[in-house]
């Protein structure tokens, strides 16, 4: 007499079996038997206790994540010190005749004013805080925001009309002191 | 072992944000049921101890693009589970149908009087891969087949036989 397979078993488990498995598992005890060894492997599988590990790994990845927080930082303060250059460069441009006063008086001021903000940032020390997890969220929002802006900046520094430039530095300071108020306030209310 | 947990969707959006106290409490909810699964898996412990440190860095590194569907420990088992395949896929030389191959491992012999866990430790890691991920983390075939860049026939055979070699152990072992 022919028998179930485990493959015919483990369909009928799944609810795919033919029907010659369906027909036969319900005349044949030997099957009937397989079948329900097979029902409880599985349920002593799932109740297998759960092995722990046997070191605390968290250490390691949390040392990781500083790092490439580290580099990140590193590379965005390069990419801010390029931004300075280039911004001393368009100064440089701005200082030619064709472009209004008003306009070099404004983007000016702008540039300065973002300068004076990028020292004030530095001043705070930004890596050894603990943030909680609202201003943790409006600083990664702020960064993300700058960065993106500093990218439209250096596309468009050659290109751009002084108008848009005095307007986008002037968002880009606007962030900025957003930036440097979540840390002050954050600083002031942990007293560090 | 059923996993049944539920992180604070705060707690999700606060690691989300880089808060790194926030990230060690999803390893802390997280490092046992991942290192179970990936032990469960792989044979050896050291290997289960690097993919549940990979796994981790892993989820810090992209907890930004988990967009909350479906269940965060869907999405970090799909890591670890990643994980664990191509480690067996990278080291497939050691992989071996039994370790009756390994002449003179105590307590290896055929006729030990085994039971399931030691069964499972004897299938090669890539059986008992699609044996858990199948009957205890509830997978489908279609699911382990993508996992494993495998058919689906591939899968459904490697349970059946799996499941056949569990059952003669265990009854060798039961016999002696």
């Amino acid at each position: 007499m022919m028998h179930c397979t485990m493959e015919d078993l483990g369909a009928l488990r799944a609810g795919e079996a033919s029907v010659w498995a369906r027909r036969h598992i319900t005349t044949c005890a030997q099957c009937q038997a397989e079948l329900e060894l097979l029902y409880q492997r599985v349920a002593q599988l799932k109740a297998l206790p759960a092995l722990r590990p046997p070191r605390d790994r968290w250490p390691v990845v949390k040392a990781a994540l500083r790092a490439e927080r580290s580099r990140r930082r590193r590379s965005w303060g390069a990419w801010t010190g390029s931004l300075a250059l280039a911004a001393t460069i368009a100064a440089v441009l701005l200082m030619r005749p064709t472009k209004t006063n008003t306009a070099y008086a404004e983007l000016s001021q702008a540039k300065q004013q973002s300068a004076t903000l990028e020292d004030s940032l530095k001043q705070v020390d930004t890596d050894g805080r603990v943030l909680s997890g609202h201003a943790a969220a409006a600083v990664a929002d702020l960064e993300d925001r700058i960065s993106v802006l500093d990218g439209t900046l250096a596309q468009q520094a050659e290109s751009a009309q002084d108008a848009e430039l005095v307007k986008l530095w002037q968002e880009r300071v606007g962030l900025m002191r957003e930036l440097v108020n979540v840390h002050v306030t954050r600083a002031r209310y942990v007293g560090l | 072992m059923t996993v049944a947990l539920a992180v604070p969707d705060v707690i999700v959006a606060r690691a989300q944000a880089g808060d790194e106290a926030a990230l060690e409490t999803l390893y802390r909810a997280f490092e046992t049921p991942v290192y179970n699964l990936v032990r469960r898996i792989l044979r050896r412990p050291e290997d289960a101890e690097d993919v549940l440190q990979e796994t981790f860095l892993e989820v810090v590194r992209s907890i930004k693009q988990y967009r909350g569907e479906g269940y965060l420990w869907g999405w970090i088992r799909r890591i670890a589970t990643t994980k664990a395949l191509m480690r067996i896929r990278r080291e497939s030389v050691r992989e071996t149908e039994s370790m009756d191959e390994e002449p003179g491992k105590p307590g290896m012999h055929v006729g030990a009087n085994l039971d399931l866990e030691r069964a499972m430790e004897r299938l090669s890691e890539t059986s008992r891969a699609v044996v858990w991920l199948h009957d205890v983390e509830g997978f489908t075939h279609e699911e382990i087949a993508e996992q494993m860049g495998k058919t689906v026939s591939f899968s459904k055979s490697q349970l059946a036989r799996a499941h056949a070699r569990l059952r003669r152990m265990l009854d060798e072992g039961a016999h002696t």
